[in-house]
């Protein structure tokens, strides 16, 4: 296969296998040239290479080999390397790490990097001119992105991102080492489980959680209820009773039974729980967290590659082969359709289709909250100590 | 001065005392054995932790022994090319760093000039500045304008860091070797008529030869060992350290164990051997 | 070369030139830099210009008080800890090492060929909650039936003095085995106990070693913030934590660079007291 692919022949090639939505029809597609003639005229260019950053353990794996199978197929069918890496730890350093070359004018040598929007930072790099829009000519799969994650405050139209995956932010348990932990009062107050309790180092992550304890909407943060979620956090810090403010590495101190409970992502813990059995994770009875990781196209990343690749990733079964693997919320119409043929244990897991039930119990931080500076520095020194 | 022979000294002393020296000398041994075990369990650990087999995807718990983390050392993707990185940087930054340390030396022990103590002070600071404050006094040159038009962060600016910071190391330990130098085996070779340059080569540059082996080593080590620096540094390039940083944070894989223990075998072979050779050399000395 | 035979004393200068003309570019002009980030004001959104702003060291001291006082507190107990520890090893190696000396030595020198990241993690996993050392501790009743050490500053400190023992036990062996032997028999019959002869001869005989060895401990561990995020818990985090998250996360770069140069500062000053304390010639020798 060569290079550089045209997005004409490769629409050509989509046309021609009917769908453009199955591996089957995509290799088929790959293999044969038909007589459909496409309807593009754009002489936009694939890139050799995708460079495309992401969070660990966040795309699917062949355990055997360690390749991300569903790359190799996009690699395989539009000709287009990827330089899959797993560098984004958490939003802050992520974006303190890309700032700086961005403001300049500098590319960060990426097409496509993830961010999550109960941080700031998805709506700063829109706002700071840091992101290109999608090309969304090349995304028809577009339409396949579920309707509630359609019109995001910060991104109206998704002009500019398109969710990567979703999650709901909850409380973990390990049942050899502690009664059922259920709600967030627990969590804070049970002296059983002092200093074998971790929140999240995010703001968007931990607040909703603290603030649907207190009675409050953390859709609709105000200084009276930021004030009594910060004194009762503080309170179980100044008692010894939170031992950390993690990112995603609560995952070892839980899976060692350093931990008796703490503030975890569902999918985490779907994968977590594979692993060992005392594993629980419940969304709190008084509501949890939700929230989506976006992908981004940053300021001199290849629009059209990142765009090809975005659509690659909505095909509903190229998102149920990763869904299997990681194992958090879809944001894909008909993955789970596909991944029933494929998984139907993982397909019928609810941290992973949530109910509607569970979904009406979760929000997502206010974002004017994020970006309050008092709230910020506040938080800060909290995490920070 | 003279040794007063033990024997004229009391008995009863003497047997106390030697007591007393029998234990103090035993102690102290069995004390260096366990700071030794001491020293050692984290390497073990590491080393025996390259052997696990997780379960799962997270290598937090022993659970299994197994070969194929190192027939599959680079099965993680993202290592290799970390390593890579890391070797290229440590390779170039030694030999940067050594040739302008030596040189720094040489003058420092061969000449009497004007500005010796400030040049002193400027091998001195970098080594008594903590790493944070290199780290992040190079990143506010490297992100300001003019200087980011010209350098992006990345491959380069992880390199001029890394030089940075060993610079000092490599002046301190040829400066070491250089102060018992014999010059007058430079000044038999300029009076049999060689020009400074030919000196150098034929008769400085074999006789310093092992210094700058060790200052290529040292500097080796820390630039592949360095962490903060490079943090701050790197941009979007991702070395050894970082990736270990990185993976840590969901559990590094095994693998991450086998590149540590690797390194490790490597510095201390080579360590070994440079010790071997010089006590054989010792006792051919000795016997000759 | 004639160039240089006429001009021998420029020979210096030339040999000098490329080295100090790095670090002039890379070291000492970047601390330029972070000295004018620091007297800047404004924020991330707006932007920081040059203002004088001297109140950033202010709030750096007044708001980080306690993250100053932290890092030195444990950076001298991990550096006593260090010396108590090195000490009698190095000692051990020096005189009792023989012919296998600098075999011993290696071992001394070996952790330092872990990757720093890993041996820390390695530490994580020996001190874990559910790990070897805290089941002991627990059931000699040290530690309660919950007691822990990870997220403690025993931890902090206990990886801080492992990872910088070699920058400890290294320049004491040296200043040691470089001793007269003579020398210390001389002393050992002028007083009558080994251990006078120790505290009136070898022990001031190697203190340059001792204070070489407690700079180079003492001032990494100060800056550190490894072991502190990796072992420790945000009340055990130093103010290298701080400048970290203040410089990469929160991109507040006016008072993360304050802050490095009040460390610095602070680091600069307590080496020109010890030095005097000790004689300067000791530190420079």
């Amino acid at each position: 296969m060569t290079d550089v692919l045209t997005r004409r022949a490769l629409l050509r090639r989509a046309a021609a296998s009917g769908a453009f939505l199955t591996v089957p029809g995509v290799l088929a597609a790959c293999g044969g040239s038909s007589s459909k003639s496409s309807s593009s005229g754009s002489d936009h260019t694939l890139a050799k290479t995708l460079h495309f950053s992401n969070w660990p353990l966040y795309i699917d794996v062949n355990e055997k080999t360690k390749k991300h199978p569903t790359l190799d197929t996009f690699t395989k069918k539009t000709g287009v390397n990827v330089q899959y890496i797993e560098d984004i730890n958490d939003n802050a350093t992520y974006f303190g790490k890309i700032q700086g070359p961005l403001s300049r004018g500098q590319s960060i040598d990426r097409d496509i990097i993830v961010m999550t929007d109960n941080s700031r930072y998805p709506s700063l790099l829109i706002k700071k001119g840091w992101v290109e829009k999608l090309d969304k000519s090349a995304i028809p799969n577009f339409k396949n992105l579920v309707p509630a994650l359609q019109h995001p405050n910060w991104d109206q139209n998704r002009d500019y991102s398109l969710p990567w995956q979703s999650g709901l932010t909850g409380i973990a348990y390990n049942d050899k080492l502690t009664e059922p932990v259920l709600t967030v009062p627990d969590l804070l107050e049970n002296p059983q489980l002092k200093g074998k309790v971790t929140l999240l180092q995010g703001m968007g992550d931990t607040m909703p959680l603290i603030m649907f304890a207190n009675g409050d909407d953390p859709a609709k943060v105000t200084d009276a209820s930021w004030d009594r979620a910060m004194k009762r956090i503080k309170k179980a810090v100044d008692s010894g009773q939170i031992r950390q403010f993690t990112g995603n590495d609560y995952s070892g101190p839980l899976a060692k039974g350093d931990l008796k409970a703490c503030f975890a992502w569902s999918g985490d813990v779907v994968q977590l729980e594979a692993d060992n059995k005392h594993l629980h994770w419940n969304l709190p009875k008084d509501g949890g967290g939700i929230w989506t990781d976006n992908m981004l196209i940053p300021k001199g990343g290849n629009v059209y590659t990142a765009s090809v690749y975005m659509n690659f990733a909505y095909d509903p079964h190229i998102a149920a082969l990763i869904e299997d693997y990681v194992n958090y919320i879809c944001p894909v119409k008909g993955a789970k359709g596909e991944l029933e043929k494929i998984d139907p244990n993982v397909a019928n897991n609810t941290l992973i289709f949530p109910t509607n039930a569970m979904l009406d119990n979760a929000r997502n931080i206010d974002s004017a909250a994020l970006n309050n500076e008092r709230y910020i520095t506040e938080w800060q020194n909290l995490v920070s100590g | 001065m003279t040794a007063v022979p033990a024997t004229e000294r009391m008995p009863r002393e003497r047997t106390v005392s030697r007591v007393w020296s029998f234990v103090k000398h035993h102690a102290l041994t069995a004390y260096a054995i366990l700071a030794f075990t001491y020293l050692m369990v984290p390497i073990a650990v590491v080393i025996a932790f390259s052997f696990n087999n997780p379960a799962g995807r997270f290598n937090y718990t022993w659970s299994g022994f197994t070969f194929d983390n190192w027939k599959h050392w680079d099965g993680v993707p993202g290592l290799r090319s970390a390593m890579v990185l890391s070797l290229e940087i440590a390779f170039i930054a030694s030999l940067v760093a050594t040739a302008l340390g030596t040189l720094i030396a040489l003058a420092l022990v061969r000449y009497g000039f004007r500005g010796r103590g400030a040049t002193n002070l400027l091998i001195f600071l970098p080594l008594s500045t903590p790493e944070i404050v290199l780290g992040a006094s190079l990143l506010t040159l490297f992100l300001n304008n003019h200087v980011s038009k010209v350098l992006q962060l990345g491959f380069w600016t992880i390199l001029i860091a890394h030089v940075m910071f060993c610079i000092s190391f490599a002046v301190v330990t040829v400066k070491a070797r250089l102060i018992g130098f014999d010059r007058h085996l430079e000044e038999a070779a300029m009076d049999l008529g060689a020009n400074e340059w030919v000196t150098f080569q034929k008769v400085t540059l074999p006789l310093i030869a092992p210094a700058l082996l060790a200052s290529l080593l040292l500097c080796f080590a820390i630039s592949i060992d360095d962490f903060v620096v490079t943090y701050f540094n790197n941009g979007p390039k991702i070395t050894f350290p970082l990736f270990v940083w990185g993976a840590a944070r969901v559990g590094a894989p095994p693998q991450v164990n086998v590149i540590g223990s690797v390194i490790f075998i490597v510095a201390v072979s080579v360590m070994v051997a440079n010790v071997l050779v010089q006590m054989r050399r010792a006792k051919s000395a000795a016997t000759a | 070369m004639s160039f240089l035979h006429r001009h021998r004393n420029l020979t210096p200068y030339l040999l000098l030139a490329p080295g100090l003309l790095y670090l002039g570019i890379f070291f000492v002009v970047p601390l330029g830099f972070l000295l004018h980030q620091s007297l800047q004001s404004g924020n991330f959104d707006v932007g920081y210009a040059f203002t004088w702003a001297w109140g950033n060291y202010w709030d750096a001291i007044r708001g980080y008080r306690g993250h100053f006082i932290r890092s030195f507190e444990y950076a001298a107990i991990a550096t006593v800890l260090a010396l108590l520890f090195s000490y009698p090893l190095a000692y051990w190696i020096a005189f009792r090492g023989g012919r296998w000396k600098n075999l011993l030595l290696l071992f001394i020198v070996a952790p330092f060929f872990v990757t720093y990241l890993i041996r820390t993690l390695a530490w994580e996993t020996i001190l874990a909650d559910q790990g070897p050392v805290v089941r002991v501790l627990r059931d000699i009743g040290i530690l309660g039936q919950d007691g822990r050490l990870l997220a403690t500053s025993f931890a902090v400190v206990a990886g801080i003095t492992y990872n910088f023992l070699p920058f400890m036990a290294l320049p004491i062996y040296v200043s040691l085995e470089q001793m007269d032997g003579r020398l210390i028999e001389a002393a050992q019959d002028l007083y009558a106990s080994k251990w006078k002869a120790f505290v009136r001869v070898t022990l001031p005989l190697s203190l340059p070693g001792v204070v070489a060895g407690t700079l180079l401990t003492f001032i990494p561990a100060a800056g550190d913030f490894i072991n502190a995020q990796l072992l420790g818990s945000p009340r055990n985090h130093m103010i290298g934590n701080v400048i970290q998250s203040k410089f990469l996360e929160l991109t507040d770069y006016p008072a993360a660079a304050a802050m490095s140069f009040v460390l610095m500062a602070v680091i600069l000053l307590m080496v020109a007291l010890y030095a005097r304390a000790v004689g300067t010639e000791k530190l420079t020798g």
